[in-house]
């Protein structure tokens, strides 16, 4: 059953570019699907639509079979998005602060905006900091802040647009655990990243974007033979090999 | 990379720190309104008493504000430059060359860099100890009461504008190291200069106001929020109390 599908989409910008093209997707629960393709191939702009920011010029985005602007608070707090630039998706001064904004926003009684701000915490390893200023933390606490940020509205899709960007090992392997161990609780996740070699092992999906449209969908280790026609590095293994391809141990 | 602290939250434990929110945006206000009404070198004294005690009391660090009011400080020699030379009055020196510095023009001068420089004190030290979003709930708790004032929305637009100041000082700062790197300093023309760090500013303040916007939407941005709660104790009282003291010095003569 596909909980969140894109149909038929088409995104222009006001100033003429074309970035996505007839885009066509489904996205069942539970699954973990890796989005890939070149710098400018539309994957930001596609995760975007999944969460009602960009609205499509042409096609539709449903969850569960509903068009997402039906509700779209509702579909916010449901698809948690953990966007590429960490700074610009932290707004507290204080790193609980921040966790707390989406709760805030969904008039969460306090108690239970304090108790999810505390696990979602929990769940990115930042207890400790919490009275911290987002600011003066590392470039990969701020990305484990902003994956709490999202947490805290307990959705139950979530969606990591290069997340690993800009990470040392250490940072890589922390993100890394969490998305796996998300997914593993039952949460659908899709991975958006042209690093294959750190994440592909978990992958039940692999999804190529070329020049705004939708290239390839399939078995990430049938995919990834072609991916280098689309710009993306194919990690140098073969047959078994493939399917272990993670940087977690 | 981020080295501008001013405005900038500072966590830490003391009494400043945990004071309730309203009666902080109290203390904001009639200090402000004690620095406008000074007029003596009495009235700054106490008032830069006030503040310093406040600043070492709350432990913000001092050697890094003071560079960052170095900024001010050049804001205030300007105005007092400006006042000294403009303003008509008795000269100061009978016989100075060139310029007449006059003493009402001087005394102005004084008061005007004074009261901008303590202004800038009290901000650092409220917004030192204070997170925007206690700020923002307690000017929330104030305006809510005003008729036809959105208090939600100026609230938010508040503490935006504030993380908008950071993420501008921080960007201004990178912009200065990179260009710097590139050899800006052989340049010897200011306003190409300027040309050089404002356009490239503009355009990345609005692409990142872009981006924040995107963000926190994706994180339902709403203006009727979970209430926050407010708790005053005996001390915060106290703060207030002794702030009002201040005030009362002041207006009194
Ligand atoms: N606001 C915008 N206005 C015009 N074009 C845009 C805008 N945002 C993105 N684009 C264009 O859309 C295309 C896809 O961008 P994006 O989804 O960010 O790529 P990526 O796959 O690297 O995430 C690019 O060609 C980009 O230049
Ligand atoms: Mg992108």
């Amino acid at each position: 059953m596909p909980v969140l599908e894109a149909r038929n989409l088409t995104h222009v910008f006001a100033d003429g570019t074309t970035a996505l093209r007839d885009v066509s997707l489904k996205i069942g629960e539970g699954e973990f699907v890796i989005l890939t393709g070149a710098n400018g191939s539309g994957k930001t702009v596609f995760v975007r639509h999944l969460n009602g920011l960009l609205l499509p010029t042409q096609g539709v985005v449903t969850l569960d079979d509903v068009p997402i602007t039906h509700n779209l608070v509702e579909v916010r707090r449901s698809i948690g998005l953990v966007f590429q630039d960490a700074d610009s998706q932290i707004i507290g001064q204080t790193v609980a602060e921040d966790v707390a904004f989406g709760p805030e926003n969904l008039r969460w009684p306090r108690e239970a905006v304090q108790r999810v701000v505390k696990e979602a915490l929990a769940v990115v390893g930042m207890e400790e900091l919490s009275d911290r200023n987002p600011h003066t933390l590392s470039g990969g606490q701020k990305r484990r802040l902003t994956v709490a940020g999202v947490l805290a509205m307990k959705p139950g899709i979530l969606i990591f647009d290069e997340p690993f960007t800009g990470l040392d090992y250490r940072g890589v392997v922390q993100i890394l655990e969490r998305l796996v161990r998300l997914h593993e609780l039952g949460h659908t996740v899709v991975l958006v990243t042209h690093e294959l070699e750190k994440a592909l092992a978990h992958a039940d999906r692999l999804v190529v974007f070329d020049r705004g449209r939708l290239a390839e969908d399939g078995e990430p280790t049938a995919v990834i033979e072609g991916v280098e026609k689309y710009g993306v590095r194919r990690p140098h293994k073969t047959g078994e090999e493939l399917s272990a391809l993670t940087w977690l141990r | 990379m981020a080295q501008v602290i001013f405005l900038r939250y500072m966590p830490g434990d003391t009494l400043l720190h945990k004071m309730d929110g309203r009666l902080k945006l109290f203390c904001l206000v009639v200090l402000s309104v004690a620095v406008g009404l000074a007029t003596g070198w009495i009235h700054f004294l106490v008032l830069l008493g006030a503040t310093v005690t406040a600043l070492v009391w709350a432990k913000l660090p001092l050697g890094a504000l003071l560079r960052d009011w170095r900024f001010f400080a050049v804001i205030g020699v300007v105005i007092l430059v400006a006042n000294a030379v403009f303003v008509p009055g008795e000269p100061l020196l009978p016989y100075f060359p060139l310029v007449e510095v006059s003493q009402e023009g001087l005394g102005v001068g004084l008061r005007f860099a004074g009261r901008l420089l303590l202004i800038v004190m009290v901000c650092s030290a409220v917004m030192g100890t204070t997170p925007i979003s206690v700020l923002r709930d307690a000017l929330e708790w104030c305006l809510r009461p005003v008729p036809f004032v959105p208090a939600a929305r100026v609230a938010m637009m508040m503490n935006l504008t504030i993380v908008f100041v950071c993420v501008i000082m921080d960007n201004y700062a990178e912009m200065v190291y990179a260009q710097k790197s590139r050899c800006v300093e052989s340049c010897r023309n200011p306003i190409k200069r300027m040309k050089f760090l404002a356009l490239p500013l503009l355009t990345r303040t609005l692409q990142r106001t872009e981006e924040i916007v995107y963000a926190m939407e994706s994180r339902c941005y709403s203006e009727t929020r979970t209430q926050p709660i407010f708790t005053a104790h005996k001390a915060d009282w106290g703060v207030a109390g002794a702030c009002l003291g201040v005030l009362i010095f002041v207006s009194s003569g």
